[in-house]
C-alpha cells in the first residue's frame, strides 16, 4: 500500500479540533472546520458524544456533513428538534461541555469579534455577520474552543468590536461580568493550539504543530504570546486518523481541500 | 416626536438614533393586548391568495419577523411577495436575518434588527455590508440569536422581560437599546433584562394547516412557535392544507393554535429556493450564484433581484427558471430526493449529493 500524502494545513487542523473534544461531552456545533473536527472525533477517539445545534438539531443519526446548522443532517432522524432558545438555554443550564467558535479577530484574552472590519460601526472597511450564536455561546457554555487562521490581522491587540466574550480584561473579570462558564479552553489554528494563563489569562502557547517554532507563531500574532517552558510537540495526525478524515468525514473535500476551494 | 419607553442612552448614541420612537412598536405590549383582543374569535376558513394575504396583512411601515432559519423552512416566497408589493419602511427583524440583505436591496426594508447576515459557509454578505455603510438601511438594534430568542419567547409567555446572562461585557449590548443591564435582585450580580418582543406581523411556514390556521412544524422549530404567538398578525404558508379532523386525530407537531391566525396560504414549494424539512432541499445553485456573484455589486444584484424576484410571478416559475436543463419535475423531484435523503426518511444511499459549483472555480 503506498503511503498516504501527509496531512495538510487544514487536515492537520481539523486534528487538533478533534483532540480537544473528549469521549461522553455534549458538543456544539457551526459549520466549516469544527463540524469536521468534531465528526473525527466522533469517528475516531470520542464515539459517544452527542452534537447539538443552535436551530434546535440535536443528536442526528450519522450521516452526511451537514452544509448549515439548520440543514436537514442536524435534525436527520433526531430523537426531538428543539426551538433556539431551549437550545441556548441547554448552554445555560449546564448541557453544553464545548463549543467552537470562529473568528475574524481574536485578543489576547480570547474575545472574539465578529461584527466589522476597520474603522467603527457605522464607516467600516467590512461588515460581517453579527454574533449569530457566537455571543451566546461563549456567554453561557462551559467551556469553548476559538478556531480560526492566525496571522497579525486577525489576532491584534485591540478588536474592532467586542462581539463575544472570552475573559474580557483577563483576571476575573469574566467572571465578574455575570458570564457563565469557565470561558475559552483553546485556540486552535494552523500554528497549533494555545491556551490562557491561568491568572492573567493571557493567551499561551500550549503546543506547535510539526515544523512550526515559537518565532512563527509570535510572528503570526499581533499581541506577545505567552511562552511556557515547555512547549509540546503536536504530533502529525496518524494515518489511520488521516484515512478516516478523508474516505469518511469529508469524502468529497469541501473543508479539507488546500488550498480551499471557492465556496 | 418623543419615544414611549426608555431606551439605553449609550446605544442610541452609538447607534446614532435621533428619533428613538421608531423603536416603540416593537416592544410595545399595550397595542398588542389591544390588537388581539380585538382579533376575531371565530374558527372561520382564513385561505386566501399570497397575494391577498400580503397586501392585506403587510402594511407600510411594520416591523417584519423573519423565521424559519435562513434558508430553511424560511417563507421566502411569501418575503419576495412583500417586496414585489413593494411595501415601504418596513423594519425586519428575525435570528438569522439573512433575508434582510435583499429586502434591503429591494427597498422595502429601512429599518434591521440585526443578529446574523450571511450564509454561513457561503460567505458574507456584501450587499448588507453596504447597505449599511450608505445608510440604505439603518441597524436599529444589535443582538445574539439566544438574546432575541428570549425577547420572543417573554412574549410568547406574557412576560414584560427575561433576565439573561448573555451579552454581559460585549459591546452588543452598547449597541442594542432595548437591552438593560441591573443587578439581578436575588444575588447582586450582573444580568441582561430582555423586553419582550412583539412584530407586527410574522409569516410562518408549516408543512401542514388545516384552513382556520391550526399549523403543524416538522423538524426544528427555530424561534417560530415563539415568534408566532409573539407577533400582532400571522400569516401561515403551508405545503397543504388538511382536513381540520386529521389535525384532530394526530396533534403531534401542532405548535400554532388557529386564533392567532390571521391568515392561510396554501403555498407548495413556499420555500424555495430555500429547503423544507420533509419536503425538498435547498436549491444550491441560487445561492451559490447569490453570495459570489450577486452580492459583490449593484449592478450584478439587480440583474439577480430583477431575473429571480421580480421576473418570477410565483414558486413554480421560480421552478422552471432553476431547473432550465432539466425540466421542472426532475428538478424538483431531485430536491425531494436530497432532502428525504439527508433526513434519512429514504434510504440515502443512492442518492447523489455531489455538488458542482455553477460558477468557475478560479472566477
Amino acid at each position: 500500500m503506498n503511503t498516504p500524502a501527509p496531512a495538510n494545513p487544514f487536515e492537520q487542523l481539523a486534528y487538533n479540533i478533534a483532540l480537544q473534544i473528549q469521549d461522553g461531552m455534549i458538543v456544539y456545533v457551526g459549520t466549516g472546520l469544527p463540524m469536521v473536527g468534531a465528526m473525527l472525533a466522533k469517528k475516531t477517539h470520542a464515539p459517544h458524544i452527542t452534537l447539538v445545534y443552535e436551530s434546535g438539531g440535536q443528536d442526528p443519526w450519522e450521516g452526511p456533513m451537514p452544509w448549515s446548522v439548520g440543514g436537514a443532517a442536524t435534525f436527520r432522524r433526531a430523537p426531538m428538534s428543539m426551538e433556539m432558545a431551549h437550545s441556548f438555554a441547554m448552554a445555560a443550564n449546564g448541557f453544553v461541555d464545548i463549543a467552537f467558535q470562529g473568528a475574524a479577530q481574536i485578543d489576547m484574552y480570547g474575545n472574539l469579534n465578529t461584527h466589522f472590519i476597520g474603522g467603527d460601526f457605522h464607516n467600516f472597511k467590512s461588515r460581517l455577520t453579527g454574533s449569530g450564536g457566537g455571543n451566546d455561546l461563549s456567554s453561557l457554555s462551559e467551556t469553548f474552543v476559538l478556531v480560526g487562521l492566525q496571522d497579525p490581522s486577525k489576532f491584534p491587540v485591540k478588536l474592532d468590536f467586542l462581539t463575544s466574550p472570552g475573559f474580557l480584561n483577563g483576571g476575573n473579570s469574566r467572571m465578574e461580568a455575570g458570564l457563565l462558564g469557565k470561558g475559552p479552553q483553546s485556540v486552535v489554528t494552523q500554528i497549533g493550539v494555545m491556551d490562557f494563563e491561568p491568572e492573567s489569562k493571557r493567551m499561551r502557547i500550549k503546543g506547535l504543530n510539526p515544523y512550526c517554532t515559537v518565532e512563527i507563531a509570535q510572528a503570526c500574532t499581533g499581541f506577545e504570546l505567552i511562552v511556557p517552558e515547555k512547549v509540546e510537540e503536536i504530533p502529525a495526525p496518524p494515518e489511520d486518523i488521516l484515512m478516516v478524515l478523508r474516505k469518511e468525514v469529508d469524502p468529497h473535500k469541501i473543508f479539507i481541500e488546500f488550498p480551499p476551494r471557492v465556496k | 416626536m418623543s419615544a414611549k419607553f426608555f431606551y439605553n442612552e449609550e446605544a442610541l448614541d452609538n447607534l446614532r438614533i435621533s428619533d428613538p420612537s421608531v423603536l416603540d412598536r416593537l416592544i410595545d405590549h399595550e397595542s398588542f393586548r389591544e390588537n388581539n383582543l380585538k382579533k376575531s374569535r371565530l374558527k372561520v376558513d382564513k385561505r386566501m391568495s399570497l397575494h391577498d394575504a400580503i397586501a392585506k396583512y403587510v402594511e407600510d411601515c411594520d416591523v417584519v419577523a423573519d423565521s424559519g432559519f435562513s434558508y430553511v423552512r424560511t417563507p421566502l416566497q411569501a418575503h419576495f411577495e412583500i417586496w414585489r408589493q413593494q411595501k415601504k419602511n418596513l423594519q425586519y427583524i428575525g435570528s438569522p436575518n439573512t433575508i434582510h440583505s435583499f429586502a434591503v436591496f429591494t427597498g422595502c426594508c429601512n429599518y434591521t434588527h440585526n443578529s446574523y447576515c450571511g450564509a454561513e459557509m457561503r460567505g458574507t454578505d456584501r450587499q448588507f455590508s453596504k447597505a449599511v455603510q450608505n445608510g440604505k438601511t439603518k441597524i436599529l438594534s444589535e443582538w445574539s440569536h439566544g438574546s432575541m430568542g428570549l425577547g420572543f419567547k417573554a412574549a410568547q409567555y406574557g412576560e414584560p422581560y427575561v433576565a439573561a446572562h448573555q451579552l454581559l461585557g460585549s459591546d452588543i449590548i452598547k449597541y442594542n437599546p432595548y437591552v438593560k443591564e441591573v443587578k439581578d435582585p436575588w444575588n447582586g450580580q450582573p444580568v441582561a433584562l430582555i423586553p419582550a418582543l412583539h412584530p407586527d406581523v410574522c409569516i410562518i411556514h408549516c408543512q401542514q394547516a388545516d384552513m382556520y390556521g391550526n399549523g403543524k412544524i416538522f423538524g426544528p422549530a427555530v424561534n417560530d412557535i415563539a415568534v408566532a404567538f409573539a407577533s400582532r398578525k400571522v400569516i401561515i404558508t403551508c405545503e397543504e392544507v388538511v382536513p381540520e379532523l386529521s389535525i384532530r386525530f394526530d396533534n403531534s407537531n401542532t405548535v400554532i393554535p388557529f386564533m392567532i391566525v390571521d391568515a392561510v396560504v396554501e403555498l407548495p414549494y413556499g420555500c424555495l429556493p430555500g429547503s423544507c424539512p420533509g419536503h425538498y432541499y435547498w436549491a444550491r445553485e441560487w445561492w451559490e450564484w447569490l453570495m459570489r456573484i450577486a452580492t459583490k455589486n449593484d449592478v450584478a444584484m439587480q440583474d439577480f433581484v430583477d431575473n429571480w424576484i421580480f421576473g418570477c410571478k410565483d414558486q413554480y416559475a421560480l421552478i422552471d427558471r432553476l431547473s432550465r436543463d432539466m425540466g421542472g419535475f426532475g428538478y424538483v423531484d431531485n430536491l425531494r430526493r436530497m432532502e428525504k435523503a439527508e433526513e434519512y426518511l429514504i434510504e440515502d444511499s443512492g442518492v447523489d449529493f455531489t455538488y458542482e459549483p455553477v460558477i468557475p472555480k478560479w472566477d
